[in-house]
């Protein structure tokens, strides 16, 4: 499978307090990828250096296939962004707004433009400027769709909009998606979002990508186990144990990853039992994962 | 139809998508010859990503409750009353595992669950 975005060891670094080494992502061709992680935690940056507007000082990047930055121009022709903060000029109407933007795109699909400025039900004669955020956020959405781009980059679109605008804004991306196979690399902190509309799933903290999974795996293999009489050194566990947590008495809250249903076997061998499996939804996952992965080893 | 999807939930949309039209035809809601709604309209309705409707219809047609026709869209099929009415028992199942597995964690016993049942149909059924 190819991919429409590949970092290959990363090396970044903005001042003294913020850097990444070694980043690794691959978005594959025609996937909705959701791009989670605490903010920080260098979701904007990633996107920036995809996107060419911040340089690596090592490794490679590559998306659609072409080299970023020397390809550029070629790869942006291809490639609808939608930032966290609009940059766009607050004195233009949409109207002229949308004209400015058609000019840059020899792909701008005129008559889908309209189509989506009447569902959007924007007034084409207000200044950019007067819109509400909710209309702004969908004007960013228009223009980044209505250049049907092979690759959308979206930075937190809907940070901050109401629900109304949310579904507006995600049923148009995701009608666009079955129109022509895009690709979707999104990054949101509204977890339920993402849940609904993604395959796969990349999860940042602290400039380290600590997980990169379809979206299946990754809600299928984390779980919360009670168990109760459990030794207190453990050796061989079949699953990978991130967190166990007393509940007070002999009972243990544990987080696993990599749960299948057969090692229910496992704790008659030390000697414990397990009281029940608890599956977690997307968001307690991800939960789980930051805080185990920032607890201290030991 | 499809108001129960839940992406909370552990299980998979497309089964979800899948499940709940497998009931539909199984208690003739859809009846042979009815379309589906298209992937597209689908997808933009319970906002999910395209190819998970996909998968959910391609299971189906598997299965042989719907016939993908290229370019024409996903019809019901003529299904049998004996697959319609095991599809129903096979459902039936499911939820009684559910039920089960709710009250083991909710420290409900089996009599428990037997008395609560058998009241609940004397008070619907006149």
């Amino acid at each position: 499978m190819s991919n429409a975005i590949e970092l290959q060891d990363l090396h970044y670094r903005a001042g003294k307090s913020f850097a990444f080494t070694n980043l690794n992502l691959h978005v594959p061709t025609g996937s909705i990828y959701g791009f989670l992680g605490p903010n920080g935690s260098g979701k904007t940056t990633t996107i920036r250096v995809v996107l060419g507007l911040l340089r690596p000082r090592a490794g490679r990047v590559t998306v659609l296939g072409r080299d970023m930055p020397a390809d550029a121009p070629s790869i942006l022709a291809r490639t609808g962004f939608v930032p966290e903060q609009p940059h766009l000029d607050p004195t233009l109407t949409v109207r002229e707004t949308l004209r400015f933007q058609a000019a840059f795109y020899p792909s701008w699909d005129r008559t889908w433009a309209e189509q989506l400025l009447r569902s959007f039900d924007l007034d084409e004669r207000l200044p950019f400027g007067r819109l509400s955020k909710g209309q702004k956020g969908k004007v960013m959405m228009l223009l980044a769709l209505a250049q049907r781009p092979e690759l959308l980059v979206l930075d937190e679109p809907t940070d901050g909009l109401d629900p109304v605008v949310r579904r507006d804004m995600l049923t148009a991306l995701v009608d666009y998606v079955s129109q022509r196979e895009a690709t979707v690399f999104i990054s949101s902190h509204l977890v339920h979002e993402l849940e609904r509309i993604c395959d796969w799933v990349g999860v940042m903290d602290n400039g380290q990508l600590i997980t990169e999974l379809p979206m299946d795996r990754f809600k299928s293999g984390i779980k919360r186990l009670q168990v109760v009489q459990a030794p207190p050194d453990l050796a061989g566990t079949p699953f990978t144990l991130l967190a166990r947590e007393s509940n007070g008495g002999a009972c243990e809250s544990w987080i696993v990853r990599g749960w299948e249903p057969e090692m229910t076997m496992y704790f008659d061998g030390i000697g414990a039992s397990l009281q029940t499996v608890i599956d977690l939804d997307l968001e307690e996952g991800f939960v789980e994962l930051l805080r185990t992965f920032r607890a201290p080893r030991g | 139809m499809f108001d129960q999807i839940d992406p909370r939930s552990p299980t998979p949309l497309y089964a979800q998508i899948a499940t709940r039209l497998r009931l539909a035809v199984a208690a003739a809601e859809l009846r042979p010859g009815d379309a589906l709604p298209s992937v597209r309209q689908l997808a933009a309705r319970l906002r999910v990503n395209p190819a998970t409707v996909v998968q959910a219809y391609r299971d189906l047609e598997t299965e042989g409750f719907v016939e993908m026709r290229q370019g024409a869209g996903t019809f019901v099929r003529d299904v049998q009353p004996d697959k319609r009415a095991s599809e129903r028992a096979r459902q039936a199942v499911a939820l009684v595992r559910r039920m089960l597995a709710d009250a083991g964690r909710l420290g409900v016993s089996v009599e428990e669950l037997h008395a609560a049942i058998t009241e609940e149909i004397e008070v619907r059924t006149p």
